[in-house]
């Protein structure tokens, strides 16, 4: 369909104001929004105009008290021939917001759906197209999804423009480059590429750009669409791009040489490439002091593991291993276990999908029921579950521990594949024991190694080895001994900061005594 | 198809491959307590071959695999031959590993399961490996190695904090001179791990510089090598003469560790270990085979993968048992079989190198030296 659309010629503006008029209606047939505002002017060859807009997209102050009125003072006393006349139109529309003159019926379509209002004139196949998009957005508020203690509060806004001048305002320097694309047959989405010339790999944005090209789909509604049709590895449970609601985690990302895609309607903005070990840092991770932070990743990777690993490995010790227990812990797991009647599998396969059903009710629920869900949850699910027999209270343990580690992975699309991942290595650890969980481990090693995100290797500063960038992976350095951005995701610019930054005490002056 | 392996891992490939399993075994068990120092001899030599022989192969066709150095060097006929009976000793290595392994997963871990599916599930996830490249098979392995080595760090500083470690158990030394001491090491020793960096022919080629090569094989292989000697004084010290009478004695050696009445059985640890340690043996001769297979009989890989694995599983049912394989092994294979694909055949081919780069050096240079004759 989007094709043919392509193919036909677009419809050139009539000389006619009345035709003009009349295709804008019969296009805009049964859309009451679309608002035509005709006015003539009392001049010597009385003129008839129409301004054209669509309600709600547009601010209507500005085109009332901008475009509108000086528009009408100056045709009045206007005497020129139709050339000048024309100019002083758009004169008078730049008054109100950019212009850009359209001379068919599409690309005229194309600017009242912006927000832009068009002025048409009699006699004159061409329209002047005057900015003046407004309307209401929500206003920007604090994260929802990636909080912080420390550091900036704000998080982004459906509205693209509000979106990319956050990151501008942060990031100051002439090099930043915003490219616009419309994608969407339907939509019409804007969507902006940002990156920052020199230091983002001049390949990795062509590339991008390419695939974003390649795009030919009815609509874009959120960045996730963007993700699954331009991202790498298409079939891993993997994310290849990083998404984020926080201006500072942008910025951060562009000054490291990545690249970002912002769209209109999302307030999440897309990073790219990414490597796994992304998905670990939060932006406080350099607000703090490194001590912290570096324990605070730490914990986070070992979240990641027992989140990952928890579940299985206590089917697989309790199904198979009985002896790798020290003697008091499995007497007191056997007495616990002796009134359940489900194997160990079944047990916690229950349990971890009770768990699930309970997240997501979470999340969809209206607010105002919410507590009841922790009531139904902690006491019904876990508490009664326990006293009736039907699960071990080890269980229960095992699998809220296993629950919490998950939320410690700052972001919210890993832990979700997490989650995924072990179900996989669970049903490994009750039918292989601890070989199956190794098995599962190494299957997945393997996957993650055979992964890249543009170009860049998936599992990057670990394999292949980067030592330098090894210096911002498990332990996150001093800032001042992180001199260059990291190698193999940054372009040529690659020096970060002077050598001598590490706070010092002042030399003691050897003149003065 | 262009796939290049980066100087580190290479690496730590050839550590993974030369550690291997064989770090929970006691190598040389013949000279008791004096089994160290044969494993510490059995080193030196196949350093001598690595240094004389298998490097100075590759150096000559920096940009060959054995196959390709087969069929040039031994003519097409000879050369395909050759090249499939190294495809045959390829196999057959990861045949003994895979058949190994999965008769130890059982003893040690799942007394219940067939062994079959042990196998089938291992050679599946090497597949899968293979399957994705040599590269993220590479990568994979430096992924890998900091665990494995971080857990043997774990295990060694562990038994000498649980004061197992008697260093006495490791004197007198000769005690029975040096002819037992050497003949364990020869040939031995050198076939089972030494003499198997022959395999690494077949992944040389990929190396991002040749330059590379030399050095980034010979320091991982000299630190497997003395990492070897170390668990093997380790073991000795621990068990004393009797750790050639356990099937893993690193195993036994573990689970004597007691530390606080919290910390023991490390089992888990040494089973991860094995785990680690096989696969990548076992991956990498699988890899090969695959390689040399494909490069041989001019298919793509991927069509290979599964019938060289089907061979392999094959091949791991056809003992009877762990004790045939191992007999097998260490009275035939090792002493007879082995050493002519990891010393004579290289050996040979390197002769022939040698002689035909001669004869083409002449050649040169008369052809050099015709024009200026006229």
């Amino acid at each position: 369909m989007g094709q043919k659309h392509r193919e036909k010629m677009p419809q050139p503006l009539s000389l006619h104001l009345e035709d003009n008029l009349a295709s804008l209606r019969a296009a805009a047939d049964k859309r009451s929004d679309m608002v035509i505002r005709s006015f003539h002017v009392p001049t010597v060859n009385q003129m008839e105009y129409a301004l054209v807009y669509i309600e709600g997209l547009v601010d209507l102050t500005s085109i009332n008290e901008s475009l509108l009125r000086p528009l009408m003072s100056v045709l009045s006393v206007h005497d020129g021939d139709s050339a000048e006349r024309f100019a002083a139109i758009q004169n008078c529309a730049s008054a109100a917001g950019p212009t850009v003159i359209v001379e068919d019926m599409e690309s005229l379509w194309q600017q009242i759906m912006q927000g832009d209002t068009v002025i048409l004139a009699q006699g004159y196949r061409q329209a002047v197209a005057s900015g003046t998009s407004g309307g209401e957005w929500r206003s920007i508020a604090e994260p929802t999804t990636q909080n912080v203690i420390r550091g900036p509060k704000e998080a982004f806004t459906e509205s693209l423009r509000t979106n990319t001048s956050m990151i501008s305002r942060r990031l100051k320097s002439p090099n930043l480059r915003i490219q616009n694309k419309i994608i969407g047959e339907q939509t019409q989405t804007s969507v902006s590429v940002l990156y920052l010339e020199g230091i983002a790999d001049d390949s990795v944005v062509h590339e991008i750009q390419r695939r974003l090209d390649r795009i030919q789909i009815d609509g874009i509604l959120e960045g996730g669409y963007i993700e699954e049709l331009i991202g790498d590895a298409a079939l891993s449970p993997f994310p290849t791009m990083f998404n984020t609601e926080r201006p500072d985690a942008v910025t951060a990302g562009l000054l490291e040489g990545q690249i970002a895609i912002v769209v209109d309607g999302s307030p999440f903005v897309l990073l790219a490439p990414v490597t796994f070990f992304a998905f670990f840092e939060s932006s406080e991770d350099y607000y703090q002091r490194f001590y912290i932070a570096s324990f605070l990743r730490l914990l986070r990777f070992g979240a990641f593991f027992i989140s990952l690993l928890l579940p299985s490995l206590y089917i697989a010790v309790t199904t198979y291993h009985q002896e790798m227990l020290p003697t008091t812990l499995l007497v007191s797991l056997v007495a616990q276990r002796e009134g359940v009647p489900l194997p160990a599998l079944i047990e916690a396969f229950l349990m971890e999908i009770t768990f699930e059903v309970l997240r997501e009710a979470g999340v969809r629920m209206p607010k105002a029921i919410g507590s009841a869900i922790s009531i139904v949850g902690a006491l019904v699910l876990g508490q009664a579950a326990v006293e009736a027999g039907l699960i071990s209270a080890a269980m229960v343990i095992i699998v809220s521990f296993t629950a919490i580690s998950n939320f410690v992975i700052p972001s919210p699309n890993l832990s979700v594949t997490v989650g995924l991942i072990r179900f996989t290595m669970m049903l490994l650890g009750g039918t292989l024991g601890l070989y199956g969980v190794m098995v599962g481990l190494m299957l997945l090693c393997i996957h993650l190694a055979s992964l890249r995100s543009f170009g860049v290797p998936y599992l990057m500063p670990v394999a292949p080895l980067i030592w330098s960038n090894l210096k911002d992976v498990f332990i996150r350095f001093p800032l001042w001994s992180m001199r260059t951005r990291p190698d193999g995701i940054a372009g040529k610019n690659r020096i970060r900061q002077k050598k001598t930054l590490k706070p010092q005490p002042p030399q003691p002056n050897p003149g003065k005594e | 198809m262009h796939e290049k392996i980066s100087a580190g891992q290479l690496a730590s490939i050839v550590i993974l491959f030369q550690i291997g399993s064989s770090s929970l075994f006691l190598l040389a068990s013949e000279a008791k307590h004096d089994a160290w120092i044969s494993v510490a001899i059995a080193m030196v030599l196949g350093m001598g071959m690595l240094l004389f022989v298998t490097i100075p192969i590759q150096s000559r066709a920096p940009h060959s695999d054995l196959m390709e150095m087969l069929t040039r060097y031994f003519g097409k006929y000879l050369g395909f031959i050759v090249g499939l009976a190294y495809i045959g000793y390829f196999i057959y290595k990861s045949v003994r590993n895979v058949r190994e392994f999965g008769d130890l997963v059982i003893l040690y871990l799942l007394p219940g399961t067939p062994l079959d599916i042990v196998m089938i599930v291992l050679l599946a996830v090497g597949a899968y490996a293979i399957i994705q490249g040599i590269e993220v098979f590479f990568r994979v392995g430096q992924l890998m190695l900091p665990w494995l080595l971080l857990i043997y760090i774990l295990l060694f500083g562990l038994m000498l904090i649980s004061g197992l470690v008697d260093l006495k158990k490791l004197l007198p030394l000769f005690e029975r001179g040096w002819i037992p001491v050497w003949k364990a090491a020869v040939p031995e020793v050198i076939s089972f791990p030494f003499g198997e960096m022959i395999v690494f022919l077949i992944f040389w080629k990929h190396v991002v510089r040749f330059s590379d090569i030399k050095k980034f094989t010979l320091i991982p292989y000299t630190f497997s090598g003395l990492f070897i000697v170390l668990t093997n004084m380790l073991i000795i010290a621990v068990l004393g003469d009797l750790s050639g009478a356990y099937v893993i004695p690193f195993m036994f050696g573990t689970s004597l560790i007691e530390i606080g009445g919290f910390l023991e059985r490390m089992d888990p640890f040494v089973s991860l270990l094995l785990f680690g340690g096989v696969f990548f043996k076992q991956a990498t001769y699988y890899l090969a085979a695959v390689l040399a297979a494909a490069e041989l009989f001019k298919v793509t890989r991927h069509i290979v993968v599964v019938p060289v694995g089907a061979v392999i599983f094959v091949g791991a049912k056809m003992f009877k048992s762990y004790m045939e394989q191992i007999q097998l092994g260490f009275e035939h294979n090792l002493k007879f079989h082995f050493p002519i694909f990891q010393i004579v055949l290289p050996i040979i081919l390197l002769l022939v190198m040698v002689i035909n780069h001669g004869f083409k050096r002449k050649k040169e240079k008369r052809q050099l030296d015709a024009p200026s004759n006229e």
